[in-house]
């Protein structure tokens, strides 16, 4: 296969941190080269290199044998560079063809009108060849996340592309839809294009990479062939130490019940009965869009419901709100933590103390120096990387972040947790930091309920798994029951495979 | 390939249509003089300096921006134009240079916002205050007069009418259209022409809903931006060039207060303070609508101070209408059913 692309000898270097030392990598023509590390090992700054939002300070750049000088990003998107970003740049209120052909729309000759026809034509056709079911004038926001990555591919391949870079692409999808996903990027290995991928899920790499890259700390550690490699010796590379084991977690016997939801419906879900007992981590698998979620904020409080009850530690909670759900020891780690989870302009120990306010200062008369002091331990029991409580949570890493959404709860003496994709987006040696705290809580007597859409996860933590689907409590899985197979069995049952959603938010 | 036509929902009319139909059904009712030929011909005048203002607030709504200063535009373009007919300067250089005035006071608000990088609020707040502060010096604040003669006929020919229907032979049986209302109607439908068939919508969408994502798709964010409010600026300048052939004077203080109705008429029409959406469609019907509840208090002879109370329920009651729809549309559409087919068809059935 010919080389598309030469990295050579990349440096890189930020004040106080060398970000890239020494990087050489290349790609080939149809080719998915996996690029892969922790969190700052230096993959986005090699990333941001190639487009050319950074000027890296030694090495150099050739595409097909022809050396880039003074790469920018105009530069580097007439060379074919695009990349497929992590959070999804798409305008929601366009439809999908206005959305391909944002910045390079086709107009009629010779004046200022858009050539409407033919842009449906022409996105037509990228989505047939992509095998994308999507007609180009619906409106994006009725598209699901999956579809709305799909799009986000014809966009990129809508002008020509050469090298296409996957930034997380899966971190938001259902095992199905990453199945549409490969399949697409399987029939862009037949093309004359090549690719980058970086994730975190270990497992994909190897359905779909052919070679794999490893950073660490800005070094290029090994590149393999997928084939040479197994997925330990992969993992031993990104941390260079050996993990032995990802999940902590090993059954306890069950206690007594501490959250029990009955019968809650509302729009969203219907029916839903489960319960949570002490020292259980209790798995709620499904698709995106199932309404785990949903049932959850509504257990929170924060959404309303049409009938059923929630009873916390016993007690029946008659006032739904988030502010008595916490005070009787309920909490609630959402999906999205830098929208919901943390406060960012805030630091860390602002954010720690935001929900136990009311017990740490009964009086309401605020002393910082004892929030100083509650921070400073919860910041050292759970590890949390800052060098101190008054660094704003913004610039932590996705998994201090969530540890210090965490820390906020530990702080109310919460003894329900409810984590909603608590590892999204978060590295290798910071997902296992995470499992080894939800483990520990388990073991204090806490009752777990984590949300995931990542299998492995869901079959290496759970003591037993619900699984929703389309809004129905669709089945629970125990012991040697929680399979691959049985979860998406059951994932998959009372779904009527659509990429438009209803909603219109 | 599967073809999935985008449903039908209430909830995707804009909420000024709502509002529209609510109010001009209340005020036919409750205000007897409010459904006559001569009554609609003012309304639809009266709406038309409005529409003019909140075309131009709705672009910059769409941007994620505002621009508080149309007023404040308006009356300092009026007396600029104004001046210079007293001054006997022909009709057709005054118009130009007003309008060029709008212009380029525009391009300053979005110099302002782009380069500055000043938020928009407040960057329009003062300059609202600065432009209506320069007319208020100018015609030190009196109402600005200039005497006909063959230089500035063309104002008073462009104050006739142009369709006159006679119903009766008092004022309010007459029908009639003036050429202030043609010159709105080509210029919204030369907007909505662009909006619609060119990459104005897109644009604009784009950069209000995040600028990153334009920038890096490659549009020139800040032109476009700029070019909104130069817009916006032009749009104000034409509705003052429209209240001061109308009233064939120039009050100084004549827009205060105006950049208020014209948020009012765009958010009714479902332009949101947030940016990234909204429609040129509903702006026109939350204009109509607002000049609808103005003509029905003054005929019903309610005191002008109270209309302010007014037009702030309304605003309320449209975003309440709006959101009350979404909420409870299938049961809506299903009552709506049921009682056409004469069956229960709700959701809960």
């Amino acid at each position: 296969m010919p080389k598309l692309l030469e990295l050579q000898s990349i440096g890189k270097t930020f004040p106080g941190v060398v970000a890239l030392d020494d990087v050489s990598i290349d790609l080939l023509v149809g080719e998915v080269h996996v690029l892969i590390g922790e969190n700052g090992a230096g993959k986005s700054t090699l990333m941001k290199i190639l487009s050319g939002a950074y000027q890296n300070d030694s090495g150099s750049l050739s595409i097909e044998g022809i050396e880039v000088l003074k790469n920018d990003p105009k530069k580097a998107e007439q060379l074919g560079i695009r990349m497929i970003y992590q959070e999804l740049n798409l305008i929601p209120e366009l439809s999908v063809m206005e959305n391909i052909f944002l910045g390079h729309e086709l107009k009629l000759k010779g004046n200022i009108f858009l050539n409407k026809r033919l842009m449906y034509e022409k996105a037509k056709e990228i989505l047939g060849r992509l095998n994308i079911p999507i007609d180009p004038k619906t409106q994006v926001k009725h598209l699901t996340i999956a579809a709305r990555q799909m799009v986000e591919i014809a966009k990129a391949l809508s002008s020509k592309a050469k090298i296409l870079v996957f930034d997380e692409p899966t971190s938001s999808l259902t095992s199905s839809e990453i199945k549409d996903l490969f399949a697409i990027i399987t029939s862009l290995k037949a093309t004359d294009v090549g690719m980058f991928y970086i994730s975190h899920r270990l497992e994909e790499l190897f359905m779909i990479g052919d070679r794999v890259t490893v950073l660490r700390d800005g070094k290029k550690i090994t590149t393999k062939n997928i084939k040479d490699i197994t997925i330990d010796e992969l993992i031993e590379k990104i941390a260079g130490r050996e993990i032995t084991e990802i999940y902590p977690h090993k059954k306890l016997a069950a206690g007594e019940v501490l959250l029990d939801i009955n019968g809650l419906s509302s729009e969203k879900f219907k029916n839903i009965t489960m319960d949570l007992k002490s020292g259980e981590i209790v798995g709620l698998s499904g698709l995106v869009g199932a309404g785990r979620s949903e049932m959850a904020r509504a257990v929170f409080g924060i959404d309303n419901y049409k009938s059923g009850s929630v009873t916390i530690c016993g007690e029946k909670l008659v006032k739904r709100n988030p502010k008595v759900a916490g005070q009787k020891g309920l909490s609630y780690l959402p999906e999205d933590r830098k929208e919901q989870g943390l406060a960012l302009p805030l630091n860390v120990r602002e954010n720690i103390v935001i929900a136990g306010i009311d017990q740490l200062f009964p009086n309401h008369i605020i002393n910082k120096q004892k929030e100083t002091q509650v921070a400073t331990s919860y910041v050292e029991e759970l590890n949390i990387a800052t060098p101190t409580t008054e660094k704003l949570t913004r610039f932590l890493s996705g998994g201090n972040q969530q540890k210090v959404v965490i820390a906020k709860w530990l702080l109310t003496k919460a003894k329900v947790f409810i984590f909603d994709e608590p590892t999204r987006g978060i590295d290798v040696a910071a997902k296992s930091g995470i499992y080894s705290l939800m483990d520990q809580l388990a073991k204090e007597g806490a009752a777990i309920l984590m949300i995931s859409s990542d299998l492995p996860e869901i079959i290496g933590m759970s003591d037993r798994v619900y699984v929703m689907s389309n809004g129905i409590l669709a089945g629970e899985v125990r012991g040697t029951e929680i399979t691959q197979e049985k979860i998406l069995e059951l994932a998959f049952s009372h779904v009527k495979g659509e990429l438009i959603t209803d909603e219109t938010a | 390939m599967k073809q999935h036509k985008k449903p039908f929902r209430l909830s995707n009319l804009p909420n000024s249509l709502y509002v529209l139909f609510v109010v001009f059904i209340a005020a036919s009712l409750a205000v007897p003089k409010f459904l006559t030929p001569g009554n609609l011909s003012n309304l639809i005048l009266q709406s038309s300096i409005l529409l003019l203002l909140s075309f131009g607030m709705s672009l910059v709504l769409m941007t994620g921006c505002i621009d508080l200063s149309v007023g404040g535009i308006l009356s300092m373009t009026g007396v600029v134009m104004a001046t210079m007919l007293r001054m006997n300067v022909p009709a057709i250089w005054a118009i130009a240079i007003g309008l060029l005035t709008g212009v380029l006071f525009g391009i300053v608000n979005g110099l302002l916002i782009t380069k500055l990088r000043l938020p928009s609020f407040i960057t329009t707040f003062a300059t609202m205050g600065i432009a209506q502060s320069i007319a208020n010096v100018v015609s030190e604040k009196r109402t600005v007069y200039w005497e006909a003669n063959s230089s500035n006929s063309l104002i008073d020919t462009l104050g006739r009418d142009f369709i006159r229907i006679e119903f009766g032979q008092t004022a309010k049986e007459v029908l009639t259209i003036s050429y202030l209302v043609l010159i709105t109607a080509v210029v919204i439908t030369v907007v909505m022409l662009l909006f619609n068939k060119t990459t104005l919508k897109s644009r604009v969408f784009a950069i209000g809903e995040n600028e990153e994502i334009a920038r890096l798709a490659g549009i020139k964010t800040h032109l476009w931006q700029i070019g909104i409010y130069a817009a916006s600026g032009l749009l104000a300048a034409m509705a003052s060039l429209l209240v001061l052939i109308r009233t064939n004077s120039l009050q100084p203080t004549t827009g205060e207060g105006l950049e208020f109705q014209a948020v009012v008429a765009a958010v009714l029409g479902g332009n949101t303070l947030k940016g990234g959406k909204g429609s040129l469609t509903g702006t026109i019907l939350g204009a109509l609508a607002l000049y609808s509840v103005r003509s029905a208090l003054s005929l019903a002879g309610i005191d002008t101070s109270v209309v302010m109370i007014v037009i702030g329920a309304v605003l309320i009651l449209g975003m309440w209408l709006n959101e009350t729809i979404q909420k409870y549309e299938e049961r809506i559409v299903g009552i709506l059913r049921s009682i056409v087919l004469g069956r229960n068809h709700g959701r809960n059935a």
